[in-house]
């Protein structure tokens, strides 16, 4: 087995899932010849040409739009956003048009937006977002973020194969950091579905996408689990309220604003079904409630850090 | 003024376009008159006077086609074959409605027809059926996809990016632009410099566009069929504007006391100018009042049969959210 980073699972889960259905497509901006702002793409547009891997103008409403079109008309389009931060543009055809015709209609849409997400590259406040929470809650969509080589490559996978729109969020500071084994192409990771990361007893760290390596390196010697979501919406509440059964501690980490996204549903899904199993308040560590700074002084205090998490999970094992 | 002479549309056209343009009249009539008695909820929004582009653009489309109409549109609907019972249904909210009763009015789709279910945010099925187009492209499958949007959709993002993705693509999309002179109570010329919208579509993304009356549904049939066809040969996006003038407010709430008189009296009735037209063409006033009358029986009839429908289980709420859903993973 070759090893691949975080991106080469990403881009081989693309071709992969290119060689194995002809309606799976490729459309975003500079995804052909140059290969991705990031490089994901780097190879497709040679590999299945210009038809199945195709350059967008800089239209995010246009086509993602015709996406769900594609869709409508049974491909398995493949958006991909250059940064998510650009999921503003057409969140309104996500929400208004791919998240509510299956439920009045019938029609299936599989469809695939792929995006870019996450602080760390000193990107600012329109380049580094966790826009995913912005999705959290929206009947009729399904929000993965992976956090490891085998969940980029499985969740992805999985989205192109569902048969429900799928908002695939990539972390940017995973790219090139992650390495591992290259998945088997028959991996396919269940969407909804969390995974124990580690295992432990005395509390539970419940996170995704870059969460999952930070809260690992966090929780070293200490006695945690560490629950990776996978899919944040919608998410596997069992998975959750059993690990809080177990442990009676709860440590909700995020990198989305502390106020947006996954963190308040798990915390109030706890509270209302978990209470009784709870012997300290839950924490959360995410960042405030502000647009992504830049200067790295900033970036640095805005996002949650090995020390952060160390120092919060060590005070609930404490009290 | 009767409409156009179009020798080189068939009788069965012909007769075809009244019928369906009177089933939308009628229907609207009914609903009208249901919304007012209270017996619909919500909002009702209806195509009155603009009969013809619906009908016209509807008939122009081949069985494998698809479209995405919205409020104004219900004959095309009928073009398609769906019964106006299932039109009713949706008014009404009834279970076996197209939406089951989740949306109301002319916010439904018919899959089974090629029918994408209207979405209120205006523009946003623009880029949608520049999508499915793009689908029959890549396919080499010898379909069109058309949907329509109004002056007022003129002026959304979503409208101007996708015409340019229709051009750069160059699928087969049809584009039918209903020009009905107000956007809500704005009229056009208070939305936009230039109120010659196929000048700005041929001019800005190269989409021929032809100019059409809208109030001619043999005019707008030929140009439409000219359209869908071209798209059809390979030709690439299309686009016709059809000059119409939406004959009631906005919707059923709004009575439109902003339309000047003069202004209605200058766009004749679509139906009555059929009805001349085919008058000319040799049916007899007797011919033509059967026509009438079996459509006025048919709605009847499809009125009582949609009221005889049974309302939504709202146990049923959650049924369908997702095609695939994950079992106990929802919150």
């Amino acid at each position: 087995m070759s090893e691949v980073t975080y991106l080469e699972a990403i881009r081989a889960g693309l071709a992969d899932a290119l060689r194995d259905d002809e309606s799976v497509f490729l459309l975003g901006e500079d995804i052909g010849h140059f290969g991705g702002a990031f490089g994901v793409t780097k190879g497709l547009w040679e590999e299945f040409g210009a038809e199945r891997v195709m350059d967008m103008p800089i239209s995010e409403e246009g086509f993602v739009g015709a996406a769900i079109g594609a869709a409508w008309m049974g491909e398995r389009p493949v958006v991909e956003l250059q940064f998510a931060d650009f999921v503003s543009c057409p969140f309104d055809t996500i929400v208004s048009v791919a998240a509510k015709t299956h439920w009045r209609s019938g029609i299936r849409l599989p469809l695939v937006i792929r995006a870019p997400f996450g602080g760390g590259v000193r990107g600012g406040p329109f380049h580094s977002q966790c826009p995913e929470g912005w999705f959290v809650g929206v009947a009729g969509l399904k929000v993965v973020c992976p956090g490891t080589i085998e969940d980029a490559y499985g969740l992805l996978r999985s989205a192109v194969e569902d048969d429900d729109p799928v908002l695939y969020f990539e972390h940017k500071a995973l790219y090139r950091r992650l390495r591992g084994e290259e998945p088997d192409p028959s991996h396919r990771t269940p969407i909804g579905r969390a995974r124990i990361a580690r295992a432990g007893n005395g509390a539970t760290v419940v996170t995704y996408a870059a969460g999952v390596d930070l809260a690992l390196r966090a929780a070293d010697s200490l006695d945690a689990e560490v629950l990776d979501l996978r899919t944040v919406w919608p998410f596997d509440r069992e998975a959750v309220l059993e690990s809080v059964a177990r442990t009676s501690r709860l440590l909700v980490l995020q990198e989305a604003p502390r106020s947006s996204g996954v963190a308040g549903q798990i915390l109030s899904l706890v509270a209302r079904e978990g209470f009784e199993h709870l012997d300290a308040p839950p924490v959360l560590v995410a960042p405030p409630d502000t647009p992504v700074p830049y200067a790295p002084e900033l970036e640095d205090a805005y996002l949650p850090s090995v020390e952060s998490v160390r120092r919060a999970l060590e005070e609930l094992l404490a009290y | 003024m009767p409409a156009v002479a179009a020798p080189g549309v068939p009788r069965a056209t012909r007769l075809e376009l009244f019928r369906l343009m009177l089933l939308q009249r009628f229907a609207e009539e009914r609903i009208m008159a249901l919304y007012r008695q209270g017996r619909i909820a919500g909002s009702v929004y209806t195509g009155y006077g603009q009969e013809a582009v619906a009908a016209g653009a509807g008939l122009a489309l081949g069985p494998d086609d698809v479209v995405a109409p919205l409020n104004r549109e219900q004959a095309c609907h009928y073009a398609r074959g769906v019964p106006v019972a299932h039109v009713f249904r949706n008014f009404l909210g009834k279970g076996a409605g197209p939406t089951f009763g989740r949306d109301g009015n002319m916010h439904f789709g018919v899959p089974e027809r090629g029918i994408f279910p209207l979405v209120s945010h205006l523009g946003d099925l623009v880029p949608l059926v520049v999508g499915a187009a793009l689908a029959f492209k890549l396919r080499g499958e010898p379909r069109v996809a058309l949907t329509f949007f109004g002056d007022g959709a003129m002026s959304v993002g979503d409208v101007h990016e996708g015409l340019n993705l229709a051009g750069v693509l160059h699928v087969p999309a049809v584009f039918v632009v209903q020009s009905n002179r107000f956007a809500y109570s704005t009229p056009t010329e208070r939305q936009m410099v230039n109120t010659n919208i196929c000048e700005r579509i041929e001019g800005g993304w190269s989409i021929p566009c032809a100019r059409v009356d809208g109030t001619d549904a043999l005019a707008v049939y030929e140009t439409v069929r000219a359209a869908v066809e071209r798209a059809r040969a390979g030709e690439g996006p299309q686009a016709v504007e059809a000059l119409t003038l939406r004959g009631h407010g906005h919707a059923a709430h709004d009575d439109a006391r902003y339309v000047p008189r003069e202004l209605r009296e200058q766009y004749g009735d679509a139906i009555e100018r059929l009805a001349a037209r085919l008058s000319l063409d040799g049916l007899s006033a007797s011919e033509i009042d059967g026509i009438r009358t079996a459509a006025a029986d048919e709605v009847a009839a499809a009125l009582v049969e949609a009221e005889g429908a049974a309302a939504p289980d709202p146990a049923t709420l959650e049924v369908g959210v997702y095609a695939t859903p994950i079992g106990g993973a929802q919150s």
